[in-house]
């Protein structure tokens, strides 16, 4: 291995189980090659840790490609770390330093409780999403897919929101703990085609009342989401949702 | 009041809408308050028959609670809100670090400069529209002579270096607000949206500056 | 070896009008009596979330479970390139017929002609649901959808979205799935996993699983289980697969009676990003359209350390071009990818490791310009350089083959039914329509023809036969199933030994790769079969797993699973030890034809080889599924 190999001090937020008080606990690392991902860096540790017998530090990952939107980790107070558009596990060490201390925590949000150390529990989504995040459409009643010409401005920009991921950094960095920009991904995915306009008001506003019931906080219009993304999804998307709601609320039942 | 009504009236989007909307009134409201300010430059009866004009239409009384009412409004929406956010996110990062790539200064300070200006709000009306009262006689009408006031208030270096501390936390307040209002609302094109946030920036600038010049302008002139 | 026949029920008639006769044929359940049955689905990948999503409309009580913190996130979310359709909307001559042809091909003819007959016609299908579903497809100017080629066809017929093809269609299952949850018509058990199959009277009648977070093990009756579990591609430790993907479901199943079909037949993707160092966790794919501008080289003398922009063109081996001069850089995958091991046999392989080719567009960049390179693979060339830190535009990109998809998995009837009666395989989890070789962009269609349009009605027969009977939890075969899954974990927890977990797993890619890998001969087989069993002894005397079970214990997860993959590697040695053939993704050594091309026997191994378990350290019992290919002729394959 190159001689690039740096030593790392940790700080990691450990929490045994969700309902027991968490600290931040140090580490070392060390002969940490550039070349490895952030995630594999953690591995190492955790291998340290489990032939010393200790608990291992549990966080949630799965593709390792940057697409299930699994992994999550406040990096040095930033979601998914300090490279821009890029899941954890895609951040290679080589953007750290010899040396250097990495403060590694979990998500917080009210609405995201930690499960065990960096590991959150994000089914609110799952619940905003059956709030309205369809189109009600049964197998087998669709028509041909080409019966519908939709433009390709408008299939473009509704595949710039459908690229969300669900990975939870928007909540995560918005100061307000907010998921306006995940739920406003959504409602602009299908209110930009023929297919979800139908219901697209009712959605919005079903959507909204339930993110709201779960405890996330309001819209301040900030941005800090939009930069965390690691897909870049617009907060042009929020203003859009926010006008779809108004004209549901103001028509609807 | 309906279930759903009350769900939606409490809703975040409606409640920034709202906070928007009379955000937005305000700033209407600053540009008038200005544009009357402006008389002082042209002199003591132009100021002062302009203030007695306001206040002996009984309309004023009208338009006093409407703005009343906008303020209240935007300040307990705004309350409220900051409220749930707080609570949004019971434990706090150990560590969070901006990216660089999105809030601002205006943006993330929203609540601060805004309770900096609800002080100032009640300093200001208490020393001038509450203030001490002096009288002056143009073509046969009593009038409250507010130039002599104005001066005197801001002969005081502490008393006008306050306004204009405070015109700069509300610059910092409508940069951010003003663009914010729009998006709030729903308002969002490729085309204008930058446009609108510039036009943000400028307004602040305008208002900011207007504002911080009359104490400014009494405190230099009317000391000498 | 035993002979016995396996009864496939493929459908009467001629191979145009079985599907339609079967659905036909097949009794209906009455909407009124369809809310009696429960099914449980397990796994919510696009097989798992489409079935599902449609079962739970057409009325039947649903279950669906997954082991990740959402249904989304199962690994069909990551496939890139597309979906192929047989819609013909680019009017160059595309028909169900010439699908159904392509795939039987590609797979080297060792699938079952009905079944990929019916994949083709319900294809158009797949797509049209999708885009009810506001799956956001890349379009043209005229608002109609964009397709584009792939995977060596000669038609246009992949429909795709942006390089994210697998997130979408996922994310419209997911959708559809969350919508009848929203009806309460669906519970969806997140972070929970199947530790068994129960089985009462020989027939599937549900599972245990085990939460994840609590560590608790729950009992589930039902009326029929479906596996859409995906493949087993982590049995090489490195692979392109998520780091959960297991093949725990379909392990129990196959303990529990369900024939596993041809264990060996894997596909080794040959564009990915190789390996770099002893810690890598997981391989990363680059869609293999890269192919169509890149050039594949190596220089042409073994040990060459200079750098590749120092190394002049007549020194360099453009070898697949001139090996194959007709398809070049474009030969199938498993082409490719055995010719990439070949290089670096020889000594020629580049990079810091040497366990690697270069894939270069300094040509293509010349002729068409770098914005047109870019407008076509700029994500892709923005993903090479985040992992590796190189500039392909300026530095040819380095690469080579890694494990990515098991066309092999559980044995299914027509039906889609396993050898348990009541337990269904869906997705890449069953044995599938591929035979030895997937083409590219058929997962997705797979995944979702079997569950959208295919189980739907199959389910129905099966339960016209098998009427609700009451049958719950309080059955005695469910407390037992839960205690013998329970002694598992506990065993796993009492090793108490020196070594993690992952150790384990890491040895048995290495044996699997050095030899049930790209190349495989007996003697190797002979080896793995020899080795495996002893690594598994080991592993039951000394893996370590800190903590205890009845909580969040990521360890003691992934020693259950490496436990499976540890009996699951060793019958794959023996199915590949026993195919004495090359076919597909499957070479032998001692099988290939004088230009060392894959040479099939189709005389001795035109069948499904079905693996019956007899006990972990008892030989599995063969049963063959002869395959009858009545309307595409077997022919080698060329591709010089």
């Amino acid at each position: 291995m190159s001689n690039n190999n740096m030593n790392l001090n940790l700080k990691i937020w450990r929490q045994p189980k969700k309902s027991a008080p968490g600290k931040m606990v140090d580490y070392k690392v060390s002969d940490i090659s550039p070349d490895m991902s952030f995630l594999e860096m953690l591995d190492v540790l955790n291998i340290q840790l489990v032939e010393k017998g200790e608990d291992p530090v549990v966080f949630d990952h799965d593709c390792r490609e940057g697409i299930c939107g699994m992994c999550s980790l406040m990096i040095n107070g930033q979601a998914h770390g300090p490279e821009d558009r890029t899941t954890t596990c895609q951040l290679h060490m080589r953007k750290f330093r010899d040396g250097d201390t990495i403060v590694v925590e979990p998500w917080r949000a009210k609405a995201f409780p930690v499960l065990k150390d960096l590991m959150v529990d994000r089914t609110a989504f799952d619940e905003i999403i059956s709030a309205g995040g369809f189109i009600s459409v049964n197998t087998g009643n669709a028509p041909d897919a080409n019966a519908i010409p939709i433009s390709k401005e408008n299939a473009d920009l509704s595949m710039d929101a459908a690229a969300c991921i669900g990975c939870g950094a928007c909540v995560a960095s918005c100061k307000n703990a907010s998921a306006m920009l995940f739920v406003s991904a959504k409602v602009s995915q299908f209110s930009l085609l023929p297919q979800g306009k139908v219901e697209s008001s009712e959605r919005a506003v079903n959507m909204v009342n339930k993110m709201d019931e779960l405890g996330f906080g309001n819209c301040t219009n900030e941005a800090e989401c939009e930069a965390s993304c690691p897909k870049g999804i617009s907060i042009s998307n929020i203003a859009r949702m926010n006008r779809e709601y108004t004209v549901g609320s103001i028509t609807g039942k | 009041m309906s279930n759903s009504l009350a769900i939606t009236l409490k809703s975040s989007v409606v409640k920034k809408q709202l906070i928007g909307i009379t955000g937005l009134l305000l700033c209407g409201f600053l540009v008038t308050h200005l544009l009357g300010n402006f008389l002082l430059f042209v002199g003591p009866e132009a100021f002062n028959k302009y203030g007695h004009a306001l206040t002996s239409n009984p309309l004023i009384y009208l338009a006093e609670a409407g703005l009343l009412a906008l303020f209240l409004g935007h300040m307990g929406l705004a309350l409220k809100a900051t409220l749930e956010n707080k609570a949004a996110r019971p434990q706090r990062y150990y560590m969070k670090t901006k990216t660089g790539r999105g809030s601002t200064i205006a943006s993330s300070t929203m609540p601060y400069t805004g309770a900096i200006l609800l002080a100032f709000i009640v300093f200001h009306l208490q020393g001038i529209k509450f203030g001490a009262v002096y009288n002056v006689t143009y073509d046969g009408v009593v009038m409250r002579d507010l130039y002599k006031l104005t001066f005197e208030k801001f002969a005081s270096l502490p008393y006008a270096a306050f306004y204009v501390v405070s015109m700069i936390a509300m610059a910092i307040h409508v940069s951010h607000g003003f663009w914010s209002a729009f998006q709030s609302v729903g308002f969002w094109h490729n085309r204008y949206t930058d446009s609108i946030r510039k036009a943000a920036i400028g307004y602040a600038v305008f208002v900011g500056l207007g504002f911080s010049i009359l104490p400014i302008y009494c405190f230099l002139t009317g000391a000498n | 070896m035993s002979e016995k026949k396996l009864d496939s029920k493929i459908p009467e008639g001629p191979i145009q009008e079985k599907w339609d006769n079967h659905k036909f044929s097949t009794k209906l359940i009455n909407p009124a009596n369809k809310r009696k049955y429960k099914i449980l689905v397990v796994g919510t990948g696009l097989a798992g979330s489409s079935a599902a999503a449609t079962l739970s409309e057409l009325g039947y009580k649903v279950e669906a479970f997954c082991i990740q913190d959402s249904p989304r996130r199962a690994h069909s979310i990551a496939a890139q390139g597309g979906i192929n359709a047989a819609k013909n909307y680019t009017n160059d001559g595309d028909s169900i017929w010439r699908l159904f042809y392509d795939t039987v091909k590609g797979g080297d003819y060792r699938a079952r002609e009905a079944n990929v007959y019916r994949l083709a016609q319900v294809s158009a299908n797949i797509i049209d649901q999708c885009a009810a579903q506001g799956v956001p497809f890349a379009r043209d100017y005229g608002g109609y959808l964009a397709n584009r080629s792939f995977g060596g066809a000669q038609v246009s017929r992949t429909f795709y979205a942006r390089g994210q093809t697998g997130q979408q269609l996922l994310l419209g299952a997911y959708s559809s799935l969350q919508k009848e949850v929203s009806k309460g018509k669906i519970k969806v058990h997140t972070r929970c996993e199947l530790v068994d199959v129960v089985t009462v009277d020989g027939r599937a009648r549900g599972i245990i699983t085990r939460d994840i977070v609590s560590g608790e093990f729950q009992k589930h009756a039902a009326d029929a289980v479906l596996l859409c579990t995906g493949g087993y591609g982590n049995v090489y430790y490195l692979s392109t697969n998520a780091m959960a993907s297991n093949a725990s479901a379909a392990w129990r199943a196959y303990k529990k009676g369900a024939y596993f079909a041809n264990p060996c037949f894997t596909q080794i993707h040959p564009t990915c990003i190789p390996v770099h160092g002893d810690h890598q966790s997981k391989l990363t794919l680059m869609s293999e359209s890269l192919r169509n501008d890149g050039r594949v080289w190596v220089p042409k003398n073994k040990d060459d350390t200079r750098k590749p922009q120092d190394i002049p063109e007549d020194e360099r081996d453009y070898y697949l071009e001139r090996i194959y001069p007709s398809f070049g850089n474009l030969v199938p995958r498993d082409v490719a990818s055995r010719n990439a091991k070949a290089q670096v046999d020889l000594g020629k392989g580049v990079g810091e490791t040497g366990v690697a080719v270069y894939l270069d567009f300094k040509d293509a960049i010349e002729r068409d310009g770098k914005d047109a390179i870019e407008a076509r693979y700029g994500n892709l060339f923005e993903m090479y350089q985040r992992i590796t830190d190189d500039d392909p535009y300026v530095v040819p990109m380095r690469i080579y083959p890694a494990v990515h998809y098991t066309m092999g998995g559980l044995w299914v009837d027509y039906n889609l039914m396993t050898t348990v009666p009541g337990l269904f395989a869906l997705g890449e989890a069953n044995f599938s329509d591929h035979g030895a070789n997937r083409l590219g962009a058929s997962a997705l269609m797979q995944g979702l023809a079997d569950g959208y349009f295919v189980i739907p009605y199959t389910i129905g027969g099966f339960f016209a036969e098998n009427t609700p009977d009451g049958l719950d939890e309080n059955h005695p075969a469910f407390e037992e199933a839960l205690n013998e899954s329970k002694s598992i974990f506990e065993k796993l927890l009492s090793v108490n030994g020196t070594t993690p977990v992952d150790h384990f797993h890491r040895e048995l890619g290495k044996i699997m790769w050095e030899y049930v890998g790209m190349g495989r001969d007996q003697e190797g087989l002979k080896k793995a079969i020899e080795e495996i069993p002893q690594l598994r002894k080991k592993f039951w005397s000394d893996v370590k797993i800190p903590g205890e079970g009845n909580q969040i214990n990521v360890e003691l997860e992934k020693a259950a699973r490496v436990a499976d993959f540890l009996e699951l590697g060793e019958l794959m040695a023996r199915d590949a030890l026993d195919r004495n053939e090359s076919c597909g993704g499957h070479f032998r050594e001692e099988s290939q034809t004088p230009e060392n091309e894959a040479l099939r026997n189709d005389e001795d191994y035109c069948h499904v080889s079905a693996w019956e378990f007899k006990g972990v350290d008892n030989s599995p019992e063969k049963h063959k599924e002869e395959l009858n290919f009545e309307y595409v002729k077997l022919s080698q394959r060329s591709y010089k």
